[in-house]
């Protein structure tokens, strides 16, 4: 396996998981009536999807490796553009997700800047800092996009028929 | 012409049906580690089944695309262990909750990891009743007291699954993190091979009841040692941690539980009988 094929297994990756993260929140939020939010999560799945298949594109022609997926070496536990689940609810708003996306964004660009910092390959090192690059944009994007967006009242989520209201 | 079916993703181990969780809860997580597992191992969906007991993590076997059985409250170990011994040949997963697991199915549980019969149970362990909204379960802290039926917390020591697993005899004993899902597959995998009653306790946020569960990605910790073979070193070990070591804590290397004796009736039989 070389650095590059190794390198590019886990850009899809990278790619994939949030693209399947998004469609998990896009559907949780449908089945919580969370409808605004449910469309937010399937724009930005829409938009992972997009750049899955930029990355399937430059990996044409590599074999890339068949890693098991706790063979993957990313920073965290999960490939770093994954929605953190835990960091959801089902009152969220479209302010929490878009910001929920940037924080997505930043760490994948964090993720190949270090790669493109410490790669000893010409070639991964070129490769990550491409890719960072263009993490770089879609966090410019997703800051402008954040920024249109009022921030919700701190009650964001009381529940006038709380699920918690039981015994 | 031979052509070989291309080999399974995870997401063929899922099925249609979109988990009605709330989100942001583990079990998600577990969801993905359990497929992504299923796809590692390559084993065909018809030849694994997938049994549960009740409660919101007991669901899990609909959202997957094998054999499932969505059993009676505590009995997921019961109804797995009667699929296993009848059908050896196939892979048997159970699947619950810790109020399902180990209060109303606790019996079952104690002597499923006695009798060691070859299968793999996972916990989905959030310290509460979810599903009957926010009760106090065998693995919640003394002081807990948000529930109206517990104001003043339970005042009982709360079980630790992992060291009644191993005093009861389980074969191979994991703790896992829903926060974590990879490393999750991996105990699943790990668990599935192993010989014998496989348990798996995977740490799973409930962020509705127990919001505060949200910092246990901060708490966990990997174990810091490889794991134990000996049973009382296992214990030792145990006894000494906080209960978010993450990890396989406990690898044993008993037989597996085979039946006496012969079979007295085939499928055949039974269904001629059940004809006549």
């Amino acid at each position: 396996m070389t650095e590059v094929a190794n390198f590019l297994a886990h850009a899809v990756a990278l790619e994939a998981e949030a693209v399947e993260r998004y469609d998990e929140l896009a559907d949780a939020m449908e089945v919580h009536n969370n409808m605004e939010v449910a469309d937010l999560f399937r724009q930005l799945a829409k938009f992972s999807r997009l750049h899955l298949a930029e990355v399937k594109e430059t990996a044409k022609g590599v074999e890339l490796p068949h890693l098991k997926p706790w063979e993957y070496q990313w920073h965290s536990a999960e490939g770093p553009e994954s929605a953190p689940m835990e960091r959801t609810h089902y009152r969220m708003t479209p302010y929490h997700c878009v910001h929920l996306a940037l924080a997505n964004e930043r760490r994948g660009h964090q993720y190949y800047a270090d790669l493109a910092y410490k790669a000893k390959d010409a070639e991964v090192k070129k490769l990550a800092q491409q890719f960072a690059d263009e993490e770089a944009q879609h966090v410019v994007m997703l800051e402008k996009w954040a920024a249109t967006i009022k921030e919700p009242e701190a009650d964001w989520d009381v529940d006038f028929d709380p699920p918690t209201d039981a015994d | 012409m031979n052509v070989q079916a291309p080999p399974l993703t995870h997401n063929d181990y899922k099925s249609d049906v979109k988990p009605i969780w709330c989100p942001g809860c583990g079990d998600y997580a577990v969801l993905s580690a359990v497929t992504r597992a299923l796809a590692d191992l390559g084993r065909p969906r018809e030849q694994i089944a997938f049994i549960s007991g009740i409660g919101c993590s007991s669901r899990i076997p609909a959202y997957t695309n094998v054999y499932g059985f969505h059993g009676v409250h505590g009995r997921a170990l019961a109804i797995a262990a009667g699929v296993k011994l009848a059908r050896p040949d196939l892979t048997v997963l159970a699947a619950g909750g810790d109020g399902d697991g180990l209060s109303i199915g606790g019996n079952h549980f104690m002597h499923a990891c006695r009798r060691n019969v070859d299968m793999t149970y996972i916990v989905m362990d959030n310290e509460v009743y979810g599903m009957t909204k926010g009760q106090a379960s065998p693995t919640t802290a003394p002081d807990w007291c948000k529930s109206k039926l517990t104001p003043e917390g339970t005042g009982i020591a709360p079980v630790d699954p992992c060291r009644l697993a191993l005093a009861a005899g389980a074969n191979f004993i994991a703790r896992g993190f829903a926060g974590n899902p990879n490393e999750v597959a991996r105990f699943i995998v790990e668990g599935i091979n192993h010989p014998g009653f496989s348990f798996i306790q995977v740490l799973s946020p409930c962020v509705t009841y127990r919001p505060e569960q949200r910092e246990w990605k901060s708490i966990v910790h990997p174990a810091d040692a490889s794991p134990a073979q000996i049973m009382a070193e296992a214990m030792h070990r145990l006894a000494a941690d906080d209960g978010f070591t993450t990890g396989v804590l406990f690898q044993g290397n008993r037989a597996p539980f085979q039946p006496i004796g012969k079979n007295v009736a085939t499928f055949a039989d039974l269904e001629r009988k059940f004809e006549s």
